[in-house]
């Protein structure tokens, strides 16, 4: 099936739970093989968003379309296009890896011999046959991904994919989605990690109170956020001391005579080090939302 | 609804099932109850009935009769003459080694239809059968001829007892009971199964999963009832088999074994439905259980025994009771046909009437079920 450029496209979605708006007219989109983050505080309305787009829920007003699927009308066909990996882990624990998939496989017509070439990806081959009880967080990780790429869906939804991971197994989630994005996949990802954003998204939204208010590459929103400073360090004996420390000069670009300052220092010899004062995601974040993420 | 998504709802949970060690247990339950029940027979000493026939005509009423025990052989007499050599006159003291005499007239049915009002001799020998059984194969007896040529009294049944047993003294067929009791548990089996798989997808949230497969929730839930249905009706026919409850009406205690493990689907799926947790549900099904298997202590020769006080007129408000009695007739094809339409109707409606409660439940749970 050939798949228009636009993946993902909410338009105007709306969600209420009673009184609560959790949703409160959400637009954006997604490229093919683009990795776009949803990133906010624990109640934002981000996991209510995935919700939305994947189906599960019907939202209470605009409308959604992924994989050329409306998302209420086209439900059935959504869900053969769509993989999704939930933020808690749920597996049927007493099953093994093995007959996890293989469940799935029946569910979507699939030769069984798929579960073994997903078990490959995710390296879990070795214990197709353990109980999923037996399997570490980030075994578990990966098997709810490779249960998610099982009929091989376009587009992939992420629910905080490295939530009580630790370090390594974090990292081996993030070469994954990372190779997946290479293969073409479309994903969407919500973390709370912003630097695992930062490193993995082409685009992030920050939502807050069901609304996104930034929506750019975190390149963008680094320097739109960002000071327009350097730090120019330079070795002591030149700044007139003895001691065989490090003098650290900060120099504003926006003003003219730190502009000429900064010339005249790089003609020297001992400077060691020059950074541009980039914002962090996290900072950037911050400024926007007015609170730290989850 | 699909059958695809149905089957491999079914298949994961028929594995599940056996994985889980609790519900192993559960389902291995009432075949050790079975197998506990079978011992305590053979050691209590429920005996083989011998029962002294001379039938000509070959009438189907000895059947009938031997049906009313778990265990019975029949032995032919050449002449009716034999078989009042083997009991004698009422109320004498005899050693014979028959629990039950017959003497059917040549042309039993015939005469039946022809409203002549056959003779029929019973001899019963008190010192095997007690009073609540000597009645029940005099019921049994006249049951038959009533289906042969019905309405009126259709025959004279010629009784005669020796060796009386005491008022006090009961004579239950222990197997008899034992096979009621054991079939009744096996439906138990769908009361605790069915919440257990419904409420543990909600806990273990895997039910979110299932909602962005092609599954529907409506597959998810006729998966279930399907395995646990497969799964209930085999116990009961390895229940039966154990207690040699494959007598009497067999058609009949067939439908009834299908109506007792729709009832306690029926009854599962709505705890399924209403409760949140397992631990909820488990504890509330351990008093319904109780409640449920309750009526089997009042019906058959028991619920003769005890009349028809206030208590057993409350239990009588149990849909489990004419589950139950059906059963137990149907066993000893005993009842009536009026009495077997009474059991039958309170039964299927009850099981319309939970499911209906429990569909209603179960679609408002539908609409919630992402945020499960």
């Amino acid at each position: 099936m050939k798949y228009p450029d636009l993946m993902i496209e909410a338009i105007d979605l709306r969600r209420s739970f009673k009184a609560k708006e959790a949703v409160v007219g959400v637009s954006f989109s997604v490229q093919r093989g683009e990795i776009f983050g949803l990133l906010g505080p624990n109640g934002a309305g981000k996991t209510t968003t995935i919700r939305l787009l994947t189906g599960q829920i019907d939202p209470s007003g605009g409308r959604a379309v992924v994989a050329a699927c409306d998302v209420v009308k086209d439900r059935a066909r959504l869900k053969e296009r769509i993989g999704v990996v939930f933020e808690e882990q749920n597996l049927y624990e007493r099953l093994s890896a093995r007959n996890n998939l293989r469940f799935n496989c029946w569910l979507y017509n699939l030769p069984e011999s798929r579960a073994d070439e997903v078990l490959d990806l995710v390296r879990l081959r070795d214990r197709a046959k353990d109980p999923v009880r037996a399997f570490s967080n980030g075994m578990r990780q990966r098997l709810m991904i490779a249960r998610a790429l099982l009929h091989r869906p376009p587009v992939l939804f992420l629910d905080e994919p490295s939530r009580g991971l630790d370090p390594i197994a974090a990292r081996e989630v993030r070469q994954a989605i990372e190779q997946l994005s290479r293969e073409g996949m479309t994903i969407l990802l919500t973390t709370h990690l912003l630097e695992e954003a930062d490193h993995l998204c082409q685009r992030v939204a920050f939502i807050i109170n069901g609304r996104i208010v930034a929506n750019d590459t975190p390149r963008n929103l680094k320097l739109a956020h960002g000071k327009r400073s350097v730090v120019v360090t330079l070795a002591a004996e030149q700044a007139g001391n003895d001691s065989g420390q490090m003098q650290e000069i900060t120099l504003n670009m926006d003003d003219a005579n730190d502009q000429a300052r900064l010339a005249q220092l790089m003609t020297r010899s001992n400077v060691r080090a020059v950074h541009s004062q980039e914002a962090t995601l996290e900072e950037v974040f911050i400024e926007a939302v007015g609170v730290r993420p989850a | 609804m699909h059958l695809r998504n149905i089957l491999a709802i079914a298949r994961k949970d028929a594995l599940d099932i056996l994985l889980n060690k609790s519900t192993l247990a559960g389902l291995l339950t009432p075949i050790f109850l079975a197998l506990v029940f079978l011992l305590i027979t053979v050691l209590v000493g429920n005996h083989t009935t011998e029962i002294l026939v001379y039938n000509p005509g070959n009438s189907g009423v000895v059947s009938m009769v031997s049906n009313a025990f778990s265990d019975s052989q029949v032995i032919q007499a050449n002449s009716p003459a034999d078989v009042a050599a083997q009991f004698g006159a009422n109320d004498t003291h005899k050693s014979s080694s028959y629990a039950i005499g017959m003497v059917i007239p040549a042309g039993f049915e015939s005469s039946l239809r022809a409203g002549q009002r056959p003779q029929l001799s019973l001899y019963i020998n008190g010192d095997d059968v007690g009073t609540q059984q000597s009645l029940l194969v005099q019921t049994a007896i006249t049951s038959y001829s009533r289906t042969v040529a019905s309405p009126r009294p259709p025959l004279i049944l010629a009784a005669a007892t020796i060796n009386p047993p005491s008022d006090t003294k009961i004579g239950f067929d222990l197997g008899r009971i034992y096979a009621v009791a054991s079939l009744m548990v096996s439906f138990i089996t769908g009361l605790v199964l069915m919440p257990n798989l419904l409420i543990e997808e909600k806990e273990k949230k895997t039910l979110r999963m299932l909602m962005v497969t092609p599954a529907s929730f409506s597959d998810v839930i006729l998966g279930k009832l399907l395995v646990v249905l497969v799964y209930q009706l085999i116990l009961s026919g390895i229940v039966l088999a154990i207690q040699g409850g494959y007598t009497g009406d067999i058609p009949l205690v067939l439908l009834y074994t299908l109506l007792g493990a729709c009832f306690g689907l029926a009854l599962g799926l709505l705890f399924g439905s209403v409760f949140q947790t397992t631990t909820a549900a488990g504890g509330v099904s351990g008093v319904v259980s109780f409640i449920y298997f309750l009526p089997v202590l009042f019906v058959g020769q028991l619920g003769q025994l005890l009349g028809g006080g206030p208590f057993v007129q409350a239990i009588k408000a149990l849909p489990t009771y004419y589950m139950a009695d059906g059963i137990s007739n149907a066993m000893t094809s005993q009842g009536t046909f009026a009495n077997a339409l009474l059991d039958i109707s309170v039964t299927l409606g009850s099981i319309v009437v939970l499911l209906a409660i429990a569909t209603w439940a179960l679609r408002r749970q539908a609409a919630v079920v992402a945020a499960i």
